[in-house]
Parts: C-alpha cells; structure tokens; sequence
C-alpha cells in the first residue's frame, strides 16, 4: 500500500500540496513546543531544559515504529522508501559544523524559519546566514567536491553495518530513549530553573516506558528483516499469478506545463 | 525537490499561526542578559552561515537526515545526529557569554 507516492496514490502536483500541508503542521509543532526561541533550544546544551532532545527522540522513535510496524502489516514497503546514501566523512565533518552552528547561532535551519516568521530578528539574520552559507558552498563546490563524495558506504541502515536484525536495533534505540528520558530528567532537575520545566506524572511516564520497551521487545522478537525478504521471495515466486489478474498502477502524473522534473529524492 | 519549497513555506505559515494564537509574535532579538544585541544579531549570521554550508556538506539537516534518516535507521543519519551534540557540547562552553 505504502508509500502512497510510489503507488500512485496521487500525482506530482499533489504531493506538493501535500507537502506544503505537513510543513504547516511541522512548523506549528516547533513553534508549540517552544522551538522559536534561541535560548528554549540552546538550553540543552547547558544542561538546563532537554526539550529538544526529548522532542527528537520521540519524533524518532515514533517514526521508527511506525515503519517497521507498518512494514510487519504488510501496509508499507520499506524497500521503496528513499534512504539517505552514507558519505560517512562530510556527514561527520557536516554534523560538528552543524553543532557549532547551533550554539553560535541559536537554531537549526528549520526552527530559524519559525523563530523568523514570529518576529525574532535573530532567527531572521541566521535565515539569511544560512542562505549565504549555502551559496558560499555552491561557489567552493569544485574544491570540496572530492570530500563531499568521500566515504561513500550506500544507502545502508544500521542493520547492515552492526549486522544485526531491525528489530533488535529497535528494542535499542527504545531502550536508548527510555534511558536518556532518565537520564536527563535527573540532570534537569539539579541544573535546570524548576519553574520552566514540565512536570509530568510519574505513572504515566512509567507506562510510556514500558510501552515503548513492549513493542520493542515485539520488533525483536518478530525480525521485520525476516518478514520482508519473505514477503519479497513470496513475491517474486507469484509474480506472474499477480500481474494477470492485477492491472499496473497509474504511473504519477507528469508535471503539466511548468515542466518541472524529480531529480533527486533527497532529504532537506 | 520541489517539495522542499512547499514544506518550508508550510513551516513558516505553520509556525507564524502557531505564533499568533499563542500572541508570541512579537519583534525582538532572543539573546542571553550578558550580551548586546549587535553582537547576538552577529553571532546568529556566523553561525546560520556555519549551518546552511553544513547542512549541504552532509546532505542535509536536523530535521533531514537526524530525524527522517533517523528513523529509517540509516547509518549515516545516526552518526551525524551524534556528530551534532559533539560539535554542540564541545563550542558550548566558549560561548557561554551569549546565552547565560
């Protein structure tokens, strides 16, 4: 069933839409969560207010189990997902740089965009930092094109790299969360101003926990990894059973006049 | 990627209503009480110069590959999310000025 996109669910111009349409919701959750503001995401790095590490995680791992849950249902085909290639070196490289951006500016590309749009200066001047730095890199692209391309491993997963199953790295990253929600929790509560800081039940924190831990646990146990290579030999063994009796899906529609083509699939 | 036009336009329309419901849209500089605001304004356009060439170095940012490549468990995803909180923790210290 899934992705929507690559089954031709809708076409070119829609997804557009619809992508405009999830910007519209990511920028209210950033600007809800507090995000517009330096000092809110700087925070975490004075060990003062982790809310930008919790709000990450989750993201993550809510993504993450959806994914392979959806993938377990048979409702998605991870395979048809575009996965980021790793270029291990600019990727190091970028992420540090990135870091010291973070501090020495105050945000992240996107939470500048919704810091600039509420009135803050300062989230306006990083937008435009940022529009410089990139061209400054389009300019300078033939010296850094060499390391831009180093280290190329594919489009691999940490699965393929630490050679275990999806499902166990999983029920680790869940317990990688569960324990850094712990963890930064005891040190928000020695460092951190009390009259900012959420505070939450204890009961429901506990079963969030342990709920997150369970399907984990059910990624584990289940291999999603095993699922799908089944899934696809099952697949290729009815192949020609399927294509008679099913028709191909509509292919996405072209773009109509602004002749505007797909490229690349890559992420911001 | 086109869509990343509409997406960040939708971000900026999402954030501004989020913004104004909550009458936090306001013109001011967000800064740290030991700084004066030309020097902040500074500081934010070297660092947003360090993010926009960073986040195309790395084929993108924390919301392109830490969150989406993230959850996909992409291997370089994960080791550039790690690389942030280094860069960041290791810089924090020296710039305590701007924001404590």
């Amino acid at each position: 069933m899934g992705p929507l996109y690559k089954f031709g669910w809708f076409d070119f111009a829609y997804s557009l839409q619809l992508a405009g349409l999830i910007g519209v919701l990511f920028g209210f959750l950033l600007e809800r969560a507090g995000f517009g503001n330096a000092r809110k995401l700087v925070a975490i790095f004075y060990l003062k207010d982790f809310a930008v590490l919790k709000v990450m995680f989750t993201a993550i791992v809510v993504c993450m189990l959806g994914l392979l849950f959806f993938s377990v249902f048979g409702w998605m085909d991870l395979s048809k997902i575009y996965l980021l290639p790793t270029y291990i070196w600019p990727q190091i490289v970028g992420g540090f740089v990135l870091g010291m951006g973070f501090v020495i500016g105050g945000y992240c590309p996107t939470t500048s965009v919704v810091s600039a749009v509420s009135g803050k200066l300062d989230g306006l001047i990083f937008v435009v930092g940022m529009i410089l730095g990139s061209i400054v890199f389009a300019e300078f692209f033939p010296l850094i094109e060499q390391f831009y391309s180093s280290g190329s491993m594919g489009a691999v997963r940490l699965s393929d790299v630490l050679k275990i199953n999806s499902g166990l790295i999983a029920l680790l990253v869940c317990l990688m969360a569960v324990g850094a929600y712990w963890l930064v929790e005891k040190v928000e509560n020695k460092l951190g101003d009390p009259e900012t800081l959420p505070v939450g039940s204890r009961k429901a924190k506990a079963w969030a926990a342990a709920i997150l831990v369970a399907l984990g646990l059910v990624l584990a146990v289940v291999n999603p990894d095993r699922i799908a290579a089944k899934k696809t030999s099952a697949a290729v063994k009815e192949k020609p059973k399927i294509e008679a009796v099913r028709k191909a899906p509509p292919k996405p529609a072209e773009p109509a006049s602004s002749g505007a083509v797909i490229i690349e699939d890559e992420g911001c | 990627m086109a869509w990343l036009v509409f997406l960040t336009l939708g971000a900026g329309l999402g954030g501004l209503f989020s913004a104004f419901i909550s009458n936090r849209v306001k013109g001011e500089v967000i800064r740290g009480p030991n700084i004066g605001v030309s020097a902040r304004l500074w500081f934010a356009l070297f660092g947003g110069i360090l993010s926009g060439f960073a986040a195309r170095l790395a084929r993108g940012c924390t919301s392109g590959q830490a969150l989406t490549g993230a959850s996909e468990l992409a291997f370089g995803s994960w080791v550039f999310m790690f690389c942030i909180f280094a860069g960041a923790y290791a810089t924090a210290y020296f710039l305590r000025k701007e924001w404590l």
